[in-house]
Formats: C-alpha cells, structure tokens, sequence
C-alpha cells in the first residue's frame, strides 16, 4: 500500500505510531533502520530508496538515492551507518556512502549477478556485503584498492536465493531459496586447518549444511539470531518454523535439528521473519494476508 | 550475448522479463500535430488510414525503423546491438573493398569508393603496446597494413580532436559569460563520449542535455572532413567515400549511426564504419602477419596527425581521454584572467576516477572543473545537478573507468598480464607522444580558414557542433510496471 507504518510498544499492546505515506509511488519492498536508530531507509518499486530521519518523534525524508533502472528490492545499512547498500532486478548492487553533510552518494555500482538480486546485507562486523540472486548464486563484495568487487560466489542452490543471513559471529551463513532448502556456509580463512584450499588473501566458503524436506513451497525469509542461535524461515506453505544447531556439531558438518513449527502462521504466503536484536525467543513475521504477527518461541 | 558496450549504457538497456515476441513500438509513425483529432482505421490488408474529422482519409506512411531507433528505443527487445556489430565490422570494410577491386576488373572505376581509415591514438597506443612498435612505427605500420588492402589514406584522429578542442573551449568561454543569465549554460559537460551520451539521453532527458557541450567529438569532426573538406578536395562526392575509423570502444559505433550525422542529401553518414583496435588484431591475424612485420608507409598528409615540429605525430596535455578539462581551463583562465598557469594540480576525491582542479581568479570566483570516468562518478554528477548542488563550471564526463586507454574494444591482456598492467603501458605509449598545443597545430588554422570561412562562422557551427535529443519511454503494454 505504498506506506511505511512504525510500531512501538505501549504497555503490554503495540501501537501504530507513526505512519509514512507520499514517500514512495509503488510497492516498499523493504526497510531498515541504520544501527543507529535514529534514520530509516525503505527501498521501492519505483526504483528509488528513500532516507528518513526521526526528529523528535517525527519522520522526515531528508533523501532520495536514485539511479536503479528498477525495482530496488532491499536495502542494508552497514554497521559503521555510514555506507548503505541497494540492489535491484536492474541486477546490480549499489554502494552508498553517507558524507560529512548527510549527503548520500554513489560510491560503486557493482554488477556481478546475472539475474534480479533480491537482497544484500553488510557482515555484522566487517565491511563486507552479501548479497543473492534469482541466478542461484550469492555473493560477496570487498573494497579492494579504488572500487568494490566480487570475492567470493556461493553456489549450491537449484533456484532463486531470497535471502540470506550472518550468524553473530559473521562467520556463517544461512541462505533460503525457492528450491525449499536452507544452507548453512561456512567460512574457511587462508591457512585453514582444515586444509581448504584459498586464493591469496580470501577466505573460501563452502556449504556445510542442506536443510531439506521440511518445508513444502519456496522459502522466501530467513534469520539468524544473534542472541541464541536460532535459525527462523518463512515459507510459501504458510509455516513459520524454527531451527536450532546441535549440541554435538561438528563445525564442518554441522546438524541442525527442527525445533518447532507454526502451521497456517498466516492465512497467506509467509514472505518476511526477523528475531528481535534485543528479546531472544521474540519473533516478528509478516504475510501476503496483510497481517504483522509476534510470536514467542519458548524452548524446554 | 555477452556485451561490449561501456558499463553506463548496459546498465540502461535491461528488461529481463521481456518475451521475444513483444511488438515494437513503432509500427506505424503518427504524426503529432496539436489539435488535430482523427480516427485510426485498419484496413484489410493492414495498412492504417487517418480518418479526419471532416471525413478526409488519409493512408498513413508506415515508420522506417533504423537500427538507430531500435538502439535507441527504451522499451523494446534489445540484441539489436547484435545487429549493429555485424553492420559495423571489419568485414564490412573487407566487403567494401572486395567490391572496389571488382568494379576495377569490371573497368567500372567511377563507381569505386574512395576508402579512408582515420585511426585514434588510443587505439595506436593499444595496438603499439601489443606489437611492442613505437607510436610512430606502429602509424606507419598500420598505414602500410591498411594501404595493401586496398585502404587509400590513412589519417589520425588526433588532428580533428584539434578542433574538438578549440571548440570546447570557446564554448565554455561563451558559456561562462552568459551564466550570469542562463542558467543552464554552466556547468558545462564534454561531449566526445557516446557511451555518457546515449545514457543521458535515454536516461535524465531534457534536463540535462541543455548542460551538455555542443561539440562533436573528434570522431564525428573527421567525419565532417572527410566527407566535406576533404571530398571537395579530392572532387568526389561523399556517398563514393567510405569512411572507417578505429576506436577503442563499441559505443562509437552508436555514435556514427547516429541520425545528426548522416546526410540526407548525399544518403551517406559521415563515418561510415567503426572498427574496434580488437578488430583491428582480428584483420592482422586474418592476414597472418604481426604490425611488427608489416612494412611502414610514411606518406604524408596534414589529416594524418603530424602535429610535432620536427614532422613526427603530435599529441595533447591531459590523457587519454582528449585532455578536455586541461585545454579547458587553460583557455578559461587565459580568456577570463588573461593569465597562463603551468600546470594544474589535480585532486583526487573518493577515487581515481574522480579528480578535480581549482584555478584562483584575481577578483572572480575560483574556476572549479572535474574528471568523472565510469558509472558511478557519473551518477554523481548527474544527481547533484539534479540537486542544484553543483560546484564545478565544466566536467569531463568519461563512460569508461580509467577512460578511453581503457576503453571496451581496446586489446586484451596477455597470459598472466594484468589489465592494469596492460593499461599503464597504453598510457605510457600514449603520453609518450610530444604535446602540440591544438591552435598551433600545422593545417588547423588554415583548414578554419579554407573550410570554415573562419572561426565561429555558420559552416563551422554547422560542421563542427551538433544536438542532442531525449529518449521518451514509450508505454506499451509490456512496459507497464506491475
């Protein structure tokens, strides 16, 4: 509906509290707060990402980053809050940098992928980007002297990765896709003792992990809590379920066990989960029917 | 089909989902004419009658459709860039000159074309680094080489880059003068890059050509002189000249079938062919030779680019790309200031694509100016005009990062060669040339007199500027955003 709506807690009941309208002409397909907290940045349809700042409880959009040829369908702020990256069916990923006078601008346009990207996201820690396609790969992006190129592509997935997620420690990955498994990567660093073979400096990743046969439709979310662990999905088959790494796991073999599943979350396609950074076992989804749920997941 | 053309106009020309049997757009070409209503009706045998209010039928003319308007089209399949590469190749030129020795066995000789090549000098450097020649050798080997295919003359861009130059500067000056009132005329942007051209066209439109250097590029001047100055000299009319010229990228190509730059009166263009330095390599192994074995022809002729004083090859100040802001600001400053500065300090900004200068003036703001090679400086460019937030007075606007020495039909690195590697040996062979200023260039002043009738005449403008026009995205039913 073209709108961003903000939720806060009042009490024990969530409240709508503010509402963002006239800032897009088409679908929002995704927003982000910067780890500051104080801006938020929504990526459209209409090829644009807007940038709102919160001024005493108001939102203002202070900037428009234009350039996508279409569809923009994430955007992730960097840890740092000081870069942003955008990606787009136009298949390339833009790097954004913050200025002095919260100017933004283009600092790269890269195009690695063959087909749509569908999202990107920065390493929690290191200024890395991730990001993955409708060409069944993913990818990562470094700086390297003048300009930011691909330096690693992960490939294993049969169909269009969705999405993809670090785990607290960055050196992981989980990735969902419409061939309705989850894989778990793995970072190998050079000198590795597992004898992994790297090129020069770059770390190698290899997938250690197929989650298949639990869901029925394609996977389109996914998260990676950084406070427990666990690993939420959402599906196409309308369940939102949760999975949890073994006690006893090998990290080059890792196991990764279904804890819980929620049939018929939605009435709808599930498209969107995400922990909250904060409260662990704290989940947010949201749907094709319109609905934002919360969902508490208690483990024995 | 993997593309060749320069990274901004790949990124402009995508539409993923789009099914091989989308209709183009331009079937049949209506007239606009204000306020006038008629009604379409098809006839049976599918051509359109324009039924006027008053009953008057009228059979509309079905569109031509050039490859120029599929090119340009934002809304269309594409792959006509496929086209476009066989159209323009070195077997096109192996085409022509077959039919010349043809019609020469055949003793029809006045049908024969005159052929000329005009090489660039980013394109000798390429192929000097390649071949491990001296730019001077490799001229001269490259004019033997095209000589005994059948090539007439051989001349050098680098001498209508000469008038490129002037122009630019003269009409920056003009510019900067009538900024007072106009506010469009600065700053002002170069215009020898079609790659930056085309994207601006199909992509900001009517607000940014106004900004946009009415120039031509040094390509598109050898048109105007061969096909002008040089045709009348020779007593031939230019549709009897073929006219090449090798360049170090695909986005020339689009430059020289461009519609400003065909004739209408002759049915010819003013370059009839581009040919890439990679297909130059593609001709040389064809013939089985290297450009070292090749032997050298020395001919001369003042469209052959011996600028220097002592009768070898001239080039300019600036790099590889013309040396635009650097003859630019020179002449500002000198027009403006009345003083001559040394050399300019460039500053890098967020990267090396991306540099800037500031000359004080006693009295008058600084002269701001900046290099923006590569996408993603242009975007910057672009944007901050859209913002009014634009500091410099005149811009440099290159589609290649690393510009022209760079560009994407230059020759590629060799087995364990990097491509910066290779590139830093192109500009040392590029630079490597003496540096002749553009107004003191033997036979640039006489050819403005001789030709031109002088500098800043109608002739000069009509030969050496040329216009710009926007893209508009035609809605069709496929186009529309779900």
């Amino acid at each position: 509906d073209k709108i961003i709506r903000i939720w806060g807690k009042e009490g024990d009941k969530w409240v709508c509290k503010s509402i963002l309208a006239e800032g897009h002409q088409r679908t929002i397909r995704s927003v982000g707060w910067s780890p500051c907290g104080n801006y938020l940045a929504s990526a459209s349809f209409d090829a644009t990402t807007n940038i709102w700042s919160r001024k005493e409880g108001e939102f203002e959009c202070i900037a428009s980053l234009e350039g996508h040829e279409n569809e923009v369908k994430a955007v992730s702020w960097a840890p740092t809050g000081l870069l942003l990256a955008t990606c787009s069916r136009d298949k390339s990923v833009w790097i954004w940098e913050v200025t002095e006078d919260e100017e933004y601008e283009c600092a790269s346009v890269i195009s690695s992928h063959t087909q749509d990207v569908k999202y990107a996201v920065w390493h929690p820690t290191r200024e890395m980007l991730a990001s993955c396609s409708y060409d069944n790969t993913i990818k990562l992006f470094k700086e390297e002297i003048d300009d930011w190129t691909c330096c690693n592509t992960l490939e294993s997935h049969t169909s269009t990765v969705w999405k993809i997620s670090f785990d607290q420690t960055g050196h992981r990955i989980v990735s969902c896709s419409d061939d309705k498994t989850l894989k778990i990567w793995q970072e190998y660093l050079p000198g590795n003792p597992e004898g992994i073979d790297t090129i020069g400096k770059e770390s190698a990743w290899k997938c250690v992990c197929t989650l298949s046969g639990y869901h029925n439709r394609v996977i389109y979310d996914v998260d990676w809590s950084h406070s427990n662990g666990l690993i939420v999905s959402a599906c196409g088959d309308e369940c939102i379920r949760v999975f949890r790494e073994e006690e006893i796991s090998d990290k080059n073999q890792p196991s990764f066990s279904l804890v819980c599943t929620q049939n018929r979350a939605h009435s709808q396609d599930v498209n969107s989960v995400a922990w909250n950074p904060k409260e662990p076992g704290l989940l947010a989804s949201g749907s094709d029917d319109g609905d934002v749920k919360l969902w508490e997941v208690v483990l024995d | 089909m993997a593309s060749n053309f320069s990274g901004a106009l790949q990124l402009t020309d995508l539409n993923d989902f789009i099914t091989p049997s989308q209709e183009c757009v331009k079937p049949v070409k209506i007239d606009r004419k204000p306020g006038k209503v008629a009604k379409i009706r098809i006839e049976d045998d599918g051509s359109y009658m324009e039924v006027a209010e008053s009953g008057e039928e009228k059979k509309l003319q079905k569109a031509q459709i050039t490859l120029n308007d599929c090119l340009a089209c934002s809304g269309c399949i594409t792959s006509a860039e496929s086209v476009l590469i066989t159209q323009q190749s070195q077997e096109e030129l192996y085409n022509v000159l077959q039919e010349n020795l043809r019609l020469q066995q055949a003793s029809e000789v006045d049908k024969k074309k005159l052929v000329v090549v005009s090489i660039s000098p980013q394109s000798r450097a390429s192929l000097a680094t390649k071949y491990q020649l001296s730019p001077q050798e490799a001229h001269h080997k490259l004019t033997g080489f095209f000589k005994k295919l059948g090539v007439h003359h051989v001349f050098d861009t680098s001498f209508s880059r000469n008038f490129s130059l002037l122009e630019s500067c003269r009409e920056f000056v003009r510019r900067y003068y009538e900024s007072e009132t106009n506010k469009t005329a600065l700053p002002m942007l170069a215009s020898s890059c079609p790659g930056w051209i085309c994207y601006a066209e199909k992509t900001h439109g009517s607000y940014i050509l106004p900004y946009i250097s009415s120039t031509k590029s040094p390509q598109q001047i050898m048109g105007s002189l061969v096909k002008d100055y040089f045709a009348a000299k020779q007593g031939q009319t230019p549709d009897l000249i073929y006219h090449v010229t090798v360049m170090p990228c695909y986005d020339k190509k689009l430059e020289a079938s461009r519609q400003d730059f065909y004739s209408d009166l002759y049915r010819t263009r003013d370059v009839d062919c581009v040919i890439t330095t990679g297909e130059v390599e593609k001709m040389l192994e064809k013939e089985n030779v290297t450009l070292g074995q090749v032997e050298g022809n020395t001919a001369y002729c003042v469209l052959s680019g011996f600028g220097s004083p002592d009768g070898g090859l001239g080039s300019h100040l600036g790099g590889g790309s013309g040396g635009y802001l650097e003859h630019v600001m020179r002449y500002a400053v000198s027009q403006i200031h009345g003083s001559s500065v040394d050399s300019l300090q460039y500053k890098t900004l967020r990267n090396q694509d991306f540099q800037e200068v500031t000359v004080e003036i006693e009295g008058k703001r600084p002269l701001k100016m900046a290099l923006a090679y590569g996408f993603r400086n242009i975007q910057n460019i672009v944007q901050k005009i859209k913002r009014g937030k634009m500091t410099y007075d005149f811009v440099e606007i290159m589609a290649c990062p690393s510009g022209c020495a760079n560009g994407g039909g230059q020759i590629r690195p060799m087995e364990g060669q990097t491509n910066n590697e290779l590139l830093q040996r192109v500009k040392e062979s590029y630079d490597s040339v003496p540096c002749v200023q553009p107004d003191l260039w033997p036979g640039v002043k006489d050819i403005y007199e001789e030709w031109l009738g002088g500098v800043d005449t109608e002739k000069a403008r009509a030969m050496l500027h040329t216009q710009y026009h926007g893209v508009e995205k035609v809605a069709s039913a496929l186009n529309i955003q779900w």
